[in-house]
């Protein structure tokens, strides 16, 4: 009988050992450990464009997590997201001129919704409605204003070449397309670094049914999408004379660092940093400014 | 049941095989209801495949998961993306790993004795002399193995899964040094319940646990009676097992992706 009994017991610790785990799994390691408990009160805002804002997103202000996103639904007869936000009862001292804004978490994370405290004295109360809203802002708009679109050299019947000298190529290899208006129209010949004047001299070898290109374009390092390659864009100049086999592209901008530039986007989302952004002015070209 | 002609080639020993192993699928279903009055025999051997086999699934899981976070954290360091290793742990273990290495090694170690217990039983008559003595081998020897090994499967591969989770957090927070927050909360935002979990550990595991029961206690209780028999029958369970485990894996997460 004391045998049954060892063994009824191990099998019953077994048996809990077994749910227990099930219950941390499902309660600890899932998206049911966001969903919050608590008594709350839902408060509207709508949005223009809601990204891949997904139900149960979470919202913040400051960055701590206040809240979910209820349910997501297109407002009857209008172009807008009506988007319902489950706010804990503890923060019921949300002035009602808080804006409400989609950001994305890091590169490539989820998307949640951000309040930025107003001044107004007033407090947003069960039902109410966020007036201000900044809706999703989508990456990819904001990339495609500076890296073209991608895809591969032609096939090189006959080419010219020109000379190009770059500070930074960045990760520019031999080969790497030369694009102009997003179109390919050569290839990266050479990429060597000029002993005595210290920057890099790229050789783009440039098909010759493109002999139309004004002598004062401009050449730029870009990256095409977030990860992909780096190829050489060419942006045509207003001069009435041609390359030809041999010139040089005096104008020309380096490689991006990629991570400064979306440093500045995605950590200073909001308009009111702009300014810091505007001031170290990397993202535009200098010659503009001075 | 009994045993094929020689001659019959091999597509045809093949489905009746399969064919013998459903009727007796049945037939274990069957014998449930009458397996309940020898609750204590099933009892007994839950604690044999189950409580037995932690060990070895605990110390596996343990692993997997550790050397899951090692592999993330150095491919996804590439793209600066370290911080989704809990995440992608996590997923990896909860729909795969979890369920089917469980299956592969609960086959190994609770199958192949369950095939060899049953198989001596019929090697030296014990089960002719049960049924002269009226006790019903398929209550009292096969029923009770049977659902032993089902609701032993998803309990194991549960623990199996949390003990993955740690090993992934132990060399992906404490050695590796990802934020332990973000490790947790990137892992919550991601992983879904029914998705995940339900329909990753709960259902697959089930699955197995029927299959690799339902395979053991078949070559078990259909060995030929001879020392060869039951040393081939062995052999058996744990080769089908181990192609049913993962030809069925890729079926169910077809069904419910």
């Amino acid at each position: 009988m004391s045998q049954r009994q060892s063994y009824a017991v191990g099998t019953g610790l077994f048996i809990v050992l077994g749910f227990a785990a099930l219950g941390y799994l499902a309660t600890q390691t899932t998206s049911v450990a966001n969903t919050s408990r608590g008594p709350s009160y839902t408060v509207e805002a709508h949005f223009a464009n809601i990204g891949q804002l997904k139900e149960r997103a979470p919202v913040k202000v400051a960055g701590v997590r206040i809240g979910q996103v209820q349910s997501i639904v297109l407002d009857p007869g209008k172009e807008t997201a009506d988007v319902k936000l489950a706010i804990d009862k503890r923060y019921d001292k949300i002035p009602d001129d808080s804006v409400a804004t989609i950001f994305t978490s890091g590169l490539l994370g989820d998307q949640y919704v951000g309040i930025q405290y107003g001044s107004s004295a007033k407090t947003m109360a069960d039902g109410g409605t966020l007036a201000l809203t900044r809706p999703a802002q989508q990456l990819e708009e904001m990339l495609g204003k500076f890296f073209g679109a991608g895809g591969a050299a032609d096939n090189l019947s006959g080419s010219y070449t020109v000379k190009a000298r770059f500070t930074n190529v960045g990760a520019l290899s031999i080969g790497a397309p030369v694009k102009m208006a997003g179109v390919a129209i050569g290839s990266v010949q050479s990429v060597k670094a000029d002993p005595v004047k210290l920057d890099a001299e790229v050789m783009l070898a440039i098909d010759k049914k493109y002999s139309q290109i004004p002598d004062d374009s401009a050449a730029a390092v870009f990256t095409s999408g977030l990860i992909g390659t780096q190829y050489v864009a060419i942006q045509p100049g207003g001069s009435p004379d041609m390359l030809k086999n041999g010139d040089e592209l005096v104008l020309t901008q380096s490689a991006l660092q990629l991570e400064d530039l979306i440093g500045k986007f995605l950590v200073n989302g909001s308009p009111s940093d702009k300014k810091p952004a505007d001031n170290s002015g990397s993202t535009t070209p200098p010659a503009g400014k001075h | 049941m009994s045993a094929q002609p020689a001659r019959d080639n091999i597509v045809i020993r093949s489905l009746s095989q399969i064919g013998d192993c459903a009727l007796f699928l049945l037939q274990i279903l069957a014998a449930v209801p009458r397996s309940l009055k020898h609750v204590r025999e099933t009892v007994r051997q839950l604690w044999f495949v189950g409580a037995m086999s932690l060990i070895i699934i605990m110390v596996c899981g343990l692993f997997v998961g550790m050397v899951l976070g090692l592999q993330l954290y150095d491919v996804l360091s590439i793209f600066g993306g370290t911080s989704a290793t809990g995440t992608v742990v996590a997923i990896a273990i909860y729909r795969e790993l979890g369920p089917v290495v469980t299956a592969l090694l609960f086959a190994g170690r609770a199958g192949t004795s369950v095939t060899a217990e049953i198989g001596l039983m019929r090697a030296t008559d014990q089960i002719a002399a049960m049924e002269m003595m009226a006790v019903d081998p398929m209550a009292y020897v096969v029923a009770p193995r049977f659902l032993a090994g089902v609701i032993a499967m998803p309990l194991l591969c549960c623990v199996f899964c949390a003990l993955g989770i740690f090993g992934g957090h132990l060399v992906g927070v404490s050695w590796l040094g990802i934020d332990n927050g973000t490790f947790w909360s990137n892992m919550t935002a991601t992983v879904d319940l029914v998705k995940d979990v339900i329909n990753g550990v709960l259902w697959k595991s089930v699955a197995f646990g029927v299959v690799v029961s339902l395979i053991a206690v078949f070559q078990g209780y259909t060995t030929p009676p001879t020392s060869e028999g039951v040393a081939y029958a062995t052999t058996r369970t744990v080769v089908a097992s181990s192609i049913a485990i993962l030809a069925l894996d890729f079926v169910l997460t077809a069904f419910l992706m």
